[in-house]
C-alpha cells in the first residue's frame, strides 16, 4: 500500500472520474446549451485531457507536488501555494458533496426524509479521511469494476428509450448556449487538479501520458454517451431531471414486471461516488500534511476537522443549493480552471533535476 | 504513558459509541420517516375541474390483511379539493392521516372539463415535479369527470385503475386500438416545439347485469368518495384519442383514425381492421406494420404518410367453403379495398388534426430538427401550408 | 536441586517435588545384577503393557554395569535418550513418557512409550465433500503430521516445532514446503509464535489472535482447515501450515478472504461448474448479509424496491403485525440466532424436535397469531441459509447481517451503501504478513483472477499465486 500502481491509477482516470458527471452536470448542460449540450462537455473533456497529459508527465520529474514546488520556489513559497491549492480542492469538493446531499435524499428515500439521513455519510469520510491517500488505489480496484457495471447497467436498460435525433438541430442554442455552457460545466472538470497531489504516490512508467489521456478520454466518451442519451430520453425536459443517471432506466419495459431492478446499478454507482466525493478533501489534507510535516496525531484531527467543516457547509447551505449552483457556474466559474488547466502544464516548466533545499 | 494508553483504545470506544448511536437510532428513529404502515399508495389519480379550483380523486391501495384467501387489490377512493393539485394531496394527508406516495401512481387520468378548460400542465406539474413521482406513469383523458371513473366499480379487476391500465397494456397498443402516452412524453410534447400531443380517452360502459356489493369506501376531503353500496359494474374503453394543443384538448380521434395513427407510427402487430369484399364486411389483421411520417421541406413543405401492412384474412361476413377457410391469403379485390378504406382513415386523419390545429405528427419539431431556418420561415403556418402525400400498401399474406 | 544425581531417593523426592499429583506412579524393583532401578510415569498417558515389555523386564534381567549408555542398549524401545535435568524429565513424564532412573547414575533414561488416546480419522464434519478425499485431522500431533507427510513426500517439507503456553506446553508445528514459502514470512510467524506468552493453548484458535495484524478484527485474518488435502494444497501454494498438539484445526497463512470461497471439491469437477458454484457461495452470502436489511429498509424509506404487486402482498401480511417493520426483521432474526445456537448445543436426538419445534411451532404459530408476517420468516429463512454456503465465514457474516439490519433500521438504503462502503475500505486496507485480505482483487493481480472467484482449467494455473510471493514461481512443468 506504499504505492498506487499505474493500474490503480488508470482505473480511476477512466471508470472513477466519470461518475462524478453522470448526476447534476447532464441537467445543467441541458440548461444552459439545450440540444447542443454535447459541445461543452466535450470541449471541457478536451482541455481537462490536455491538462492532465501535462500532469503525468510531470510525474516524470519523480517529486511530490510540495516538492516540485519546493526544488523551484523554495519552502516558504512553496508552503504558501500548497495551502493555496489545498484551499482549492476544499472549494472543488463542495458542489460535488452538496450534489451527493440531494442525490441520497431524492434517490434512497421516497419522502424527504431529514438531514440526519446525510450525516452518516461525514461518519464515513472521515474514517476514509484518516487512511493514507494510497488506500485510495487499492479502493479504485474494487470501484472500477463496479463502476463498469453499474454505467453499462443503466447504458443498457436505458438506450431502447432514447431518440437521438433529438440532438439536432447542431446550433441552435447558437454561441451563447454554448459558452454558458461551458462555464457551467468547468464547476465539474477539476479532474487533473486531482491528479497532482498523487504525484510522488506513483510511478511513471513508459507511456503513461498517453495511456492516462486514453483512459480518461475513454470514460469522457462514455459520459458523452450517456449525455446524449440523456437528452434523447428527455429532450425539453432535461433540465427538470436533475439526477440524470438515476432518472434514464425507468422507462425500460421489464422494470413493470421485475420492479426497479435499475437500483441495483444506481446503488452500485452511489457506493462509488461516495468515495469519489471525499477524494478532493483527503488531498487536500494530504497537500497539507507534505508541506508542513506530519506529527502522530495531525491526520487525525485534520480528517476530523475538515469532516466538521463540510458537515457545517452542508447544514449551512442545505436549502439553498441553487444559489450555490449558480455561485460556482456562474459567479466564480473561473477559479476551478486556473487550477485545474493552467497549473499542470506550468510544472512541467518547473526546475527538472533535485534541488537541495 | 496513560495517554497513549488511552490512544490505544479509542478505536475500540469509538466503534462502541457508533454501535450506541446505531442502535439508538434503530429504536427511536424518525428521520422524516415514513413507513409502510403510515403510507397511502396511490395506484391512480384522477384530476377534474371545479369551480374553486381542482379536485383530486386518489386510488389507494389497501391491503388485504394477512389472513387473505383471495388475491388481487382491494382499494379506497378519496378526494380533496382545493386550488391546486398540492392542495388537494395535502388535505388528504391532513383529512385521513396517511401519507400520500405516488412513487406507484401509474395512472393520471383527466376529466374532460380539466382537458378542455384548462393548460393540462398546470395540474400536471405537481406531478413533474415531484421527485418521488414516477413520469413513466401513463396519461388518459376521460367522459366525464374523473373521480367517477376513478370511483366506479370495474366489472374485470378489483380497481378501476388496474382495469384501466389493461387497456393500455403493450398488447393492446399493439392492436393498433389504443394509442398510449406518459407523462413523461406529454411533457417533452407539450414543452417541445409542436406544443401538440395525444392522450387516449377512455369511455364507461356499463355492464349489463353486472352488479357488485362488496366495495367498501372511505371518507374524504372534499366529500368526493365513493360510497359504498351497491353499484354497477362498468367497463371501459379506449379506443378513441384525444388531441391537445398548447396543453388543451382540442379534438378526438375515433377509433378509425386512432388505429391510422398506429399504422403511421407502425407499432401495429396483429391488430384488426374492417373493409369490404364483394358487397360484405370482411376483417383482416395486420401481420406486419411499417409505417413513417416524413417531411419534405426542399421547397413547400410537403409531409409524406406512409404505411405498409402486411395483412392476413380474419374473417369474412360471407358462408364460406372449406378451402376458403383453410386460405389466409386475401384476394386482389379485398386488397384494393382494404388500401382504399387505410387511405380514407389517414386523410380523415390528416383532416382532423388540421381542423383542430394539432401537430399531432409532430412535422415541426422534424422541420425544427432538419432546418433552422426553413423552422423560422414555416413555423407559425406549418399545418395549413403543407401538403399530404398519403402512401398506403396493403400486401397478402402469401 | 536441578539435576539429577546418583542418589536414588533424593531425585525421586526432587522429582516427585516437582509432579506431586497422585496419577505421577513410581515402580521400584531391583535388577538381578543388583542395581536399583525406579521408573516414574504418568497412570493415564503411558503404556504399561509396552513399558512392561520394553522396559521392565530386560532391566530385572539387566547385570551389566550402572552405565547410561550400557542400560539404554539393554532396553527394548526404539525411541530413548538420557537427560539429566530433573525439569526436563519431569516434562516429559507430562507428556507421557516414563523416566528410568537408577543407583549411582546421575542422569535419566526417557523412553518413548507414551500412549495418548486418539480418535479415529474421520471426514471432518465442517468440511464435507462429495468428490475428493475425505480425511480430517484429529487432535493428535503425530497422526495429523503423518497425513501430511503422507502427501507430501520431500525432504523440502519442514516441520518446526515449538512449545507454546507456559502450563500446556503445546506443541505447534510450522509447516511449509522450504523454497516455496516465503522465508520472511516463515521467520516472522515463527517469531510471533514465540513471542507469546500465555498460560495455556487449548485449541490452535488461540493461535490466530497473536498471528493476526488487527486482533480485534471482526474480520478473519487466519485461513483454518480440517484436512490435510487442502492444507498440503495451500502449503504448496507458498503458504505457511500451523499445527497445535490438541486441535484438529489447522491454521495457514497468509490468508486471501477468496479462500473460504473455495471449497477442495471445486478442483475435483470441471472448471466451468467451480466457477459457477463460486459465484453461487458469494451469491448467498451476499443474500444472507443483504436481504433482511434491504426487506426493511425498503419497507421503512424507499417503497419502490418492491414491485407493486409484491409490495400490496407485503403490505397485506404486516398490517396486523403489533412491531415496526424493523423490530420484527430483529425479533425474528434473534430467534434464528438462538434456534442455530441451541441446535448445535443441544444432543442430536434433541435436535430434531428442536427443529419441530423451531420451524413448525413457532414460525407456524407466531404467524397465525400475528407475532411475524409471513414474508419476515421467508425473508430471515433464506438469509439463514445463505449463511451456510461459505461456512467458514459465518461467524463473521451472521454479525455483519445484525449490523446491516440495524443501519438499515436506522439510516435505510444509504445507510447500507455507507456501510457497505466501510466495509470496503476497511477490507482493503488490512494485510496480514505483507499480503492483502482481498486479493487478487484489490490489489488486482489478473493471473491470479484464474483461481479466485472464477476458476481456469488445471493447466492454465501453472503458477503459483502472485499474491503469496512465493520464491518459487512455477508449479507446472
Amino acid at each position: 500500500m506504499k504505492k498506487i500502481s499505474t493500474r490503480q491509477l488508470l482505473f480511476f482516470l477512466a471508470c472513477i472520474m466519470p461518475v462524478g458527471k453522470l448526476v447534476l452536470l447532464p441537467a445543467r448542460l441541458a440548461d444552459t446549451s439545450k440540444n447542443d449540450l454535447l459541445f461543452p462537455l466535450l470541449v471541457s473533456y478536451l482541455v481537462q485531457a490536455a491538462a492532465i497529459f501535462c500532469a503525468l508527465l510531470v510525474a516524470k520529474k519523480g517529486m511530490t507536488f510540495y516538492e516540485l514546488l519546493a526544488n523551484t520556489f523554495g519552502k516558504i513559497v512553496a508552503k504558501i501555494l500548497i495551502t493555496l491549492f489545498a484551499v482549492f480542492l476544499l472549494f472543488a469538493a463542495f458542489l460535488p458533496i452538496l450534489e451527493q446531499k440531494l442525490f441520497v435524499q431524492s434517490v434512497f428515500y421516497d419522502t424527504l426524509p431529514s438531514f440526519v439521513a446525510f450525516a452518516p455519510f461525514f461518519l464515513f469520510a472521515a474514517y476514509l479521511l484518516s487512511k493514507p491517500l494510497t488506500s485510495h488505489g487499492r479502493v479504485w480496484d474494487i470501484l472500477a469494476p463496479l463502476s463498469v457495471v453499474g454505467i453499462l447497467g443503466i447504458l443498457i436498460l436505458s438506450l431502447s428509450s432514447a431518440d437521438f435525433s433529438a440532438l439536432a438541430p447542431v446550433g441552435a442554442a447558437g454561441w451563447k448556449g454554448f459558452f454558458r455552457g461551458t462555464m457551467s460545466a468547468t464547476a465539474w472538470f477539476f479532474d487533473a487538479a486531482l491528479l497532482l497531489p498523487l504525484l510522488g504516490t506513483f510511478r511513471y512508467e513508459k507511456g503513461l501520458a498517453w495511456k492516462g489521456t486514453v483512459c480518461y478520454l475513454a470514460g469522457g466518451a462514455v459520459v458523452a454517451l450517456f449525455v446524449a442519451m440523456f437528452y434523447g430520453i428527455f429532450q425539453e425536459i432535461s433540465p427538470n431531471q436533475l439526477f440524470a443517471f438515476t432518472a434514464t432506466s425507468k422507462y425500460f419495459s421489464g422494470i413493470s414486471m421485475l420492479g426497479r431492478i435499475d437500483y441495483i446499478f444506481i446503488f452500485a454507482l452511489g457506493l462509488v461516488m461516495s468515495f469519489y466525493v471525499t477524494l478532493p478533501l483527503k488531498e487536500s489534507i494530504e497537500c497539507v500534511l507534505e508541506a508542513y510535516g506530519r506529527p502522530r496525531y495531525l491526520p487525525t484531527l485534520l480528517a476530523l476537522a475538515v469532516t466538521a467543516l463540510f458537515l457545517a457547509l452542508v447544514v449551512i447551505f442545505d436549502y439553498r443549493f441553487t444559489e450555490v449552483l449558480g455561485f460556482f457556474t456562474e459567479t466564480v466559474f473561473w477559479i476551478i480552471p486556473i487550477f485545474s488547466v493552467a497549473i499542470p502544464p506550468l510544472l512541467l516548466l518547473l526546475r527538472r533535476k533535485r534541488h537541495a533545499v | 504513558m496513560r495517554f497513549k494508553k488511552f490512544l490505544q483504545t479509542v478505536p475500540m470506544k469509538l466503534w462502541i459509541i457508533l454501535i450506541v448511536v446505531v442502535l439508538f437510532s434503530f429504536f427511536s428513529n424518525d428521520f422524516g420517516l415514513v413507513d409502510i404502515q403510515k403510507t397511502a399508495i396511490i395506484l391512480a389519480a384522477g384530476i377534474d375541474k371545479t369551480e374553486n379550483g381542482f379536485s383530486l380523486t386518489a386510488q389507494i391501495a389497501v391491503p388485504k390483511g394477512s389472513d387473505r384467501t383471495t388475491g388481487g387489490t382491494s382499494s379506497v377512493e378519496i378526494g380533496a379539493e382545493g386550488e391546486t393539485v398540492s392542495d388537494c394531496v395535502s388535505l388528504i394527508f391532513s383529512e385521513t392521516g396517511w401519507v400520500p406516495k405516488l412513487v406507484f401512481c401509474d395512472l393520471i387520468v383527466l376529466g374532460e372539463d380539466a382537458a378542455r378548460e384548462v393548460d393540462v400542465i398546470s395540474h400536471l406539474n405537481y406531478f413533474l415535479r415531484n421527485d418521488y413521482m414516477p413520469d413513466s406513469c401513463l396519461l388518459a383523458v376521460c367522459e366525464g369527470k374523473a373521480e367517477e371513473l376513478i370511483s366506479s366499480t370495474s366489472a374485470i379487476d378489483d380497481a378501476s385503475s388496474l382495469a384501466i391500465e389493461k387497456l393500455f397494456s403493450e398488447a393492446a397498443v399493439k392492436s393498433g386500438k389504443v394509442l398510449t402516452n406518459t407523462l413523461k412524453d406529454f411533457a417533452i410534447d407539450y414543452y417541445g416545439v409542436s406544443k401538440c400531443s395525444f392522450l387516449p380517452y377512455v369511455r364507461m360502459k356499463e355492464q349489463e347485469g353486472g352488479q357488485n356489493d362488496s366495495q367498501t369506501a372511505a371518507g374524504g376531503g372534499g366529500g368526493t368518495s365513493s360510497g359504498g353500496g351497491e353499484e354497477k359494474q362498468q367497463i371501459y374503453i379506449a379506443e378513441e384519442t384525444a388531441l391537445f394543443r398548447e396543453g388543451k384538448m382540442v379534438g378526438l380521434l375515433p377509433r378509425e383514425q386512432t388505429l391510422a395513427l398506429s399504422l403511421l407510427e407502425g407499432n401495429v402487430f396483429t391488430g384488426t381492421f374492417n373493409t369490404e369484399g364483394d358487397g360484405s364486411p370482411v376483417t383482416l389483421t395486420v401481420m406486419k406494420n411499417e409505417g413513417g411520417i416524413s417531411l419534405d421541406s426542399a421547397h413547400a413543405p410537403k409531409a409524406e404518410l406512409s404505411l405498409s401492412v402486411t395483412v392476413r384474412l380474419c374473417c369474412r361476413g360471407v358462408t364460406a367453403p372449406v378451402e376458403d377457410i383453410a386460405s389466409d391469403s386475401v384476394s386482389e379485390d379485398i386488397l384494393q379495398s382494404a388500401k382504399a378504406t387505410l387511405t380514407e382513415y389517414v386523410q380523415k386523419l390528416w383532416d382532423l388534426c388540421k381542423e383542430s390545429k394539432c401537430d399531432v405528427f409532430q412535422l415541426k419539431r422534424m422541420l425544427y430538427r432538419s432546418s433552422l431556418k426553413k423552422y423560422a420561415e414555416w413555423k407559425d403556418v406549418l399545418l395549413e401550408a403543407v401538403t399530404p402525400v398519403i402512401h398506403t400498401q396493403v400486401i397478402s399474406m402469401k | 536441586m536441578k539435576n539429577v544425581t546418583g542418589d536414588l531417593d533424593k531425585t525421586g523426592e526432587a522429582l516427585k517435588k516437582l509432579l506431586p499429583a497422585e496419577d505421577f506412579l513410581t515402580f521400584d524393583f531391583p535388577a538381578e545384577g543388583g542395581i536399583d532401578f525406579c521408573i516414574l510415569f504418568a497412570d493415564a498417558l503411558t503404556d504399561k503393557e509396552l513399558l512392561g515389555e520394553q522396559v521392565i523386564a530386560p532391566l530385572r534381567a539387566y547385570r551389566g554395569k550402572p552405565l547410561a549408555e550400557e542400560v539404554k542398549s539393554a532396553l527394548t524401545s526404539p525411541e530413548t535418550k538420557t537427560e539429566k535435568s530433573l525439569e526436563k524429565l519431569a516434562e516429559e513424564v507430562l507428556i507421557g513418557n516414563p523416566v528410568v532412573l537408577f543407583s549411582d547414575m546421575d542422569m535419566g533414561i526417557v523412553v518413548g512409550t507414551k500412549k495418548i488416546p486418539v480418535r479415529a480419522i474421520a471426514e471432518p464434519p465442517t468440511d464435507v465433500t462429495i468428490k475428493g478425499p475425505r480425511e480430517g485431522f484429529i487432535e493428535d500431533f503425530k497422526t495429523n503430521t503423518s497425513l501430511i507427510r503422507r502427501r507430501l513426500k520431500t525432504g523440502e517439507l519442514k516441520i518446526d516445532t515449538l512449545s507454546v503456553g507456559r502450563r500446556s506446553s503445546t506443541t505447534v508445528a510450522v509447516c511449509y514446503l522450504d523454497g516455496t514459502a516465503p522465508k520472511e514470512t516463515v521467520e516472522q510467524i515463527k517469531k510471533k509464535l514465540g513471542e507469546i506468552d500465555i498460560d495455556i493453548i487449548p485449541d490452535s484458535s488461540y493461535l490466530t489472535h497473536f498471528l493476526a495484524s488487527r486482533p480485534y478484527s471482526l474480520v478473519k485474518q487466519v485461513g483454518t482447515t480440517e484436512k490435510p488435502d487442502i492444507f498440503c494444497a495451500k502449503l504448496a501454494e507458498g503458504r505457511v501450515g500451523i499445527l497445535a498438539d490438541g486441535s484438529p484445526i489447522a491454521l495457514t497463512l497468509p490468508y486471501l478472504i477468496i479462500e473460504d470461497f473455495q471449497s477442495s471439491e471445486d478442483y475435483f469437477v470441471p472448471p466451468y461448474r467451480a466457477t459457477f458454484t463460486r459465484l453461487l457461495r458469494l451469491f448467498a452470502l451476499v443474500v444472507a448479509i443483504y436481504l433482511p436489511a434491504f426487506y426493511v429498509a425498503a419497507q421503512l424509506f424507499k417503497l419502490q424496491l418492491f414491485p407493486v404487486k409484491l409490495l400490496l402482498t407485503i403490505a397485506g401480511s404486516i398490517r396486523d403485525i403489533p412491531f415496526s417493520p424493523s423490530l420484527e426483521m430483529l425479533l425474528v432474526l434473534l430467534v434464528l440466532e438462538v434456534l442455530n445456537e441451541a441446535s448445535i448445543r443441544m444432543p442430536k436426538y434433541v435436535g430434531m424436535a428442536l427443529s419441530v419445534v423451531g420451524a413448525l411451532v413457532l414460525g407456524e404459530t407466531a404467524v397465525s397469531a400475528g407475532f411475524v408476517s409471513t414474508p419476515a420468516i421467508i425473508i430471515i429463512a433464506f438469509s439463514g441459509i445463505g449463511l451456510y454456503a461459505v461456512p467458514n465465514l459465518i461467524e463473521q457474516t451472521s454479525v455483519l447481517r445484525l449490523f446491516m439490519l440495524l443501519v438499515a433500521g436506522s439510516v435505510g438504503t444509504y445507510g447500507i451503501i455507507l456501510a457497505t462502503a466501510f466495509i470496503i475500505l476497511y477490507l482493503v486496507t488490512t494485510e496480514n504478513f505483507g499480503v492483502p485480505l482481498v486479493a487478487p482483487f484489490s490489489p488486482m493481480v489478473g493471473r491470479d483472477l484464474r483461481d479466485s472467484l472464477i476458476k481456469y482449467n488445471l493447466g492454465s494455473l501453472d503458477k503459483r499465486p502472485r499474491t503469496l510471493h512465493s520464491p518459487n514461481k512455477r508449479r507446472l512443468a
